[in-house]
């Protein structure tokens, strides 16, 4: 049995374990995501990051070795910082059209970037009506395919459209998914357009990205034929 | 040479009883000393003919023509059948020998002859046609048209006025170490290696304890060349001690950084002294077999160490029981696929055992945990070659040269804009001005000094100001760069260095294994990010998303690709960084490189109205707009800078 102190807390556990295993034992969580005993662990999504005391060296805890008297931190500043930035570089591949994801919300990714305060994941994400009676096939005009997610508000537990409160998501491709949406579900972009400017128009960004919604929707009229 | 011909390899006589089934200990210094196990007369003057043959060609004329990759690249073979016909034609018998590459680039291809009672003279950018004329007027005794000569005699004409090939800038200070048979011995020759002294390291070495081999090494206090400056003893006896058999070498020749080409060099010149260090790794940590992993856009050298091999294995040099010492090894070559990540030692191990080349995450090392599990000792090409250097020469010459933590000498290349380009070998710790003013000579005609990057793609870049650095492994990392494999890239005023660490970065984002998501998307998105800027739509937001990205990368990439990958443009951010900002704030390009960010027009005093830049122009935004003046149409220039290169005024200006 080696000794290993996780975050200051001493625990003693067999010599070829990992920090994350460690971790466990000490009744600490470190997130990971890819991370599949038995199936996959390569190490790859570097969202179990921890840093090695006094060193400033970063490790992923999921693979990386205990030693006797290693220590370790498992959330001081460097490391949230190493995961944010690791969980937006996930999401910058990532199609976020999370109206149309079979996973409807049970998702790990999501849950952290909202841990981590990761910006740019739409309202759907967390809509309570998520899957079920979208008030797009309403035709409603809610604003939640271009608006940020975390309020957890009011209008979502009473099923009411957004209004765009916590402001606009100002990624290109997030902007393509929502219009392809409102397109596709014949909302009319002006309901769209004169709701977004209610809370948004004092935004830095609320021109941009009004001629960015018109342009799409023109591209995507065409697209789509209608 | 002819093919039957007794060859100091073979049996003097049926006294000899060395065969790679029946090995003699002293078979390598019997070759040349001996007959050691009996005396007679006719064995001895049999060696010492042939060894003056080696040295000074047969009939005392010999011809060596620089036949590595770049002297191949230029030529080298219409030179070397051209001088076989001159001599035919001439009626002369003589050694004709093709040599590696002395590290002269800029001379190539060069021929060197050497007579008996003349000076050894060197010839540079020799041209097939000219050499009868060269043979000529050498044999007449007249060397004055040569580029450098190895000695003096004071017999031939003009023999004062060609420099001594040591007086050269580009020699002058250079210790020819590693490098001392590039360019001399015959690379496809195991006897021309033997004559100059190969294979003595091996043997001083099987006469040794495993340990005491490693203990040598130690006080040589060699490091690895590879990249990191592991120091390589510590390797060593980490797999030494290491539970698990067998054990394996690897030797990792799988260079891939673009302006690098060291190794390729040294195993293409004298691929001996590589494998001859390999077997001293594997005597000295136990290991019984072996790989040479070679990049297949290097064909030569894999050819050449394969060759060496082979030859090798025939006299028993390699294989069961080598020279009776009941140590047996032996080696094979790969061929990589050719990824730049190959060369990463967990990447490469996975390529070997027919996996895809994806690094793994490390701890467990290699050292302990290698090739099928099994302890591995992964060494580049160079620090086996200085390996076999130390054991035949001894540590304590090693470690006369370099600094407190970083002993010995280096092979660097150096490329781009620098006035002699090539390969060099010098201590360790000369400083970066002195490599590329004295040896190099500094840059191009007409060109002024802007910054080096060093250590290839994952190296820093350097600014003139930093010039005095000493080049050992802490200073260079402690400044942003690298040691890396030894590159040198320079960089001139007329490159925009946003321009630079893009390039650098596309290098790194395609050479990306894609596995962990730092480098991966880390990558993407600094080459993105710098697009940006470079077409002028960057903001001051971006010079934060560079460095925060590339902090991420540095800190949280799996393996040394992505850690080293932000390292162009980190330190270009430290050292230029108003170059950016020039870019960001003003949308101007200081080198007027960044094609969104420039225009072109003419002035109407100096244009004659020829008409040129029109007719070049591939996108007819040029007309004629008045008597004596042509236009340039703003709107449909596409900025190639064509029309400035005809115009035959300079009424063209880039703004
Ligand atoms: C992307 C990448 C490429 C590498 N390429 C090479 C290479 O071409 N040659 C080499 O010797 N080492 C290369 N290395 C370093 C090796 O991983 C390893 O450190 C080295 O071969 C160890 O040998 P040494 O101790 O003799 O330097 C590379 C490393 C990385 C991360
Ligand atoms: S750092 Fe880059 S090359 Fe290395 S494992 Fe990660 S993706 Fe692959
Ligand atoms: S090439 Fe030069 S001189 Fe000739 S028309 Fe063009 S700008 Fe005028
Ligand atoms: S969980 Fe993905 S790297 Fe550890």
């Amino acid at each position: 049995m080696v000794k290993v102190l996780i975050d200051g807390v001493e625990v003693e556990v067999e010599p070829n374990s990992t920090i994350l295993e460690a971790a466990e034992k000490a009744g600490l969580k470190i997130p990971t995501l890819c991370y599949f005993p038995g199936l996959f662990v390569e190490a790859t999504c570097r969202v179990c990051v921890v840093e090695l005391s006094g060193t400033g060296r970063l490790v992923p805890s999921c693979v990386f070795p205990v030693s006797d008297r290693l220590s370790v931190e498992t959330d001081n500043v460097r490391v949230r910082e190493a995961r944010r930035i690791a969980l937006e570089a996930i999401l910058a591949t990532h199609r976020i059209a999370c109206q149309s994801c079979p996973r409807k919300g049970a998702c790990k990714l999501l849950e952290l970037c909202r841990e981590y305060g990761v910006e740019g994941i739409p309202v759907c994400a967390e809509c309570l009506l998520y899957g079920g009676d979208c008030l797009l096939t309403r035709e409603e005009a809610c604003l939640g395919p271009i608006t940020n997610a975390g309020c957890d508000g009011v209008c979502l537990r009473e099923g009411k459209p957004c209004v765009g409160c916590r402001g606009p998501i100002v990624s290109r491709d997030t902007v393509r998914e929502a219009v392809k949406l409102y397109v596709g579900y014949g909302v009319s972009l002006d309901m769209v357009l004169s709701r977004f400017s209610v809370y948004n128009s004092s935004q830095p960004d609320y021109c941009r990205i009004v001629k960015l919604l018109s342009n799409l929707a023109e591209e995507e009229r065409h697209n789509q034929g209608v | 040479m002819g093919a039957n011909q007794w060859s100091l390899m073979d049996k003097c006589c049926d006294l000899c009883r060395h065969s790679s089934e029946t090995p003699c200990r002293s078979y390598i210094t019997c070759a040349v000393e001996g007959p050691l196990c009996h005396d007679n007369i006719e064995c001895r003057e049999k060696r010492r003919f042939r060894i003056s043959e080696i040295k000074n060609g047969r009939n005392g004329l010999k011809i060596s023509i620089g036949m590595g990759s770049c002297g191949l690249a230029v030529g080298a073979r219409g030179v070397y059948d051209a001088t076989l016909r001159e001599l035919e034609r001439r009626g002369l018998e003589a050694s004709v020998i093709p040599v590696g590459c002395i590290g002269l680039c800029y001379m190539e291809p060069l021929l060197e002859i050497h007579k008996d009672g003349l000076p050894t003279a060197i010839y540079g950018r020799v041209e097939p046609r000219s050499v009868g004329e060269i043979l000529d007027t050498y044999l007449e005794g007249d060397v004055s048209g040569a580029s450098a000569l190895r000695n003096r005699v004071g017999t031939a004409k003009g023999e004062l006025e060609v420099p001594l090939l040591d007086e050269i800038d580009f020699l002058r200070y250079q210790v020819r170490w590693v490098t001392r048979n590039c360019g001399i011995a015959n690379p496809e020759s195991i006897e021309d290696y033997i004559v100059y002294d190969g294979y003595r390291g091996l043997v001083r070495a099987l006469e040794s304890k495993p340990e005491d081999v490693i203990e040598i090494v130690r006080k040589a206090g060699l490091r690895g060349r590879g990249g990191a400056g592991f120091p390589t003893w510590l390797k060593w006896s980490i797999c030494r001690r290491a539970e698990g058999l067998p054990k394996y070498v690897v030797c990792n020749a799988d260079e891939g950084d673009p302006g690098a080409f060291m190794n390729r060099m040294l195993a293409e010149a004298d691929p001996h002294r590589v494998l001859e260090g390999l077997i001293i790794a594997a005597y000295a940590i136990g290991a019984s077999y072996g790989y040479i992993f070679v990049r297949a856009e290097k064909p030569l050298m894999a050819d050449r160490l394969e060759r060496a091999a082979e030859d090798a294995r025939r006299y028993g040099i390699l294989g069961h029981n080598i020279l009776d010492s009941e140590f047996s090894f032996d080696v094979e070559v790969i061929r990589s696929a050719g990824a730049f990540v190959c060369g990463e030692e967990t990447a490469m191990l996975a390529a070997i055992e027919g996996g895809r080349a994806m690094p793994r995450q490390r701890p467990p090392y290699p050292a302990t945990h290698g090739l099928f599990g099994k302890p591995t000792v992964i060494n580049n090409v160079e620090t086996l070659a200085h390996v076999a250097t130390i054991m035949s020469d001894g540590w304590e010459k090693f470690a006369s040269y370099g600094t407190g933590g970083s002993k010995g000498t280096k092979v660097f290349c150096i490329t781009g804009s620098a006035a002699r380009t090539g390969a060099v070998e010098v201590p360790i710790g000369i400083t970066v001005r002195e490599l590329i003013f004295k040896v190099a000579g500094g840059v191009r005609e007409g060109r002024r000094f802007k910054a080096v990057q060093i250590g290839g793609p994952s190296g820093g870049c350097l600014p003139e100001n930093m010039l005095d650095l000493p080049m050992d492994y802490e200073s260079l990392t402690s400044a942003g760069a690298i040691m890396g494999s030894g590159g040198l890239i320079v960089i001139d005023d007329r490159n925009c260095i946003v321009d630079i660490a893009r390039f650098f970065t596309s290098f790194t984002m395609a050479e990306s294994c894609g596995k962990c998501i730092p480098c991966r998307v880390g990558s993407k998105i600094l080459y993105d990010t710098l697009t940006r800027i470079i077409e002028g739509g960057g903001s001051e937001d971006d010079l934060r998303i560079l460095e925060e990205v590339g902090t991420f990368m540095k800190n949280a990439s799996l393996c040394a690709l992505g850690q080293t990958a932000p390292n162009p443009i980190l330190s270009t951010l430290r050292y230029f960084r108003d170059e950016y900002e020039a870019h960001i704030k003003m949308k101007e390009c200081p080198a007027k490189v960044c094609s969104k960010l420039v225009s072109y027009a003419i002035e109407g005093g100096l244009c004659v109205g020829c008409g040129l830049c029109a007719k070049q122009c591939p996108v007819q935004a040029i007309t004629k707009s008045g008597e004596r003046l042509y236009h340039i149409d703003a709107s449909r220039c596409i900025r190639c800078g064509q029309c400035i290169i005809v115009c035959p005024r300079n009424a063209i200006s880039r703004r």
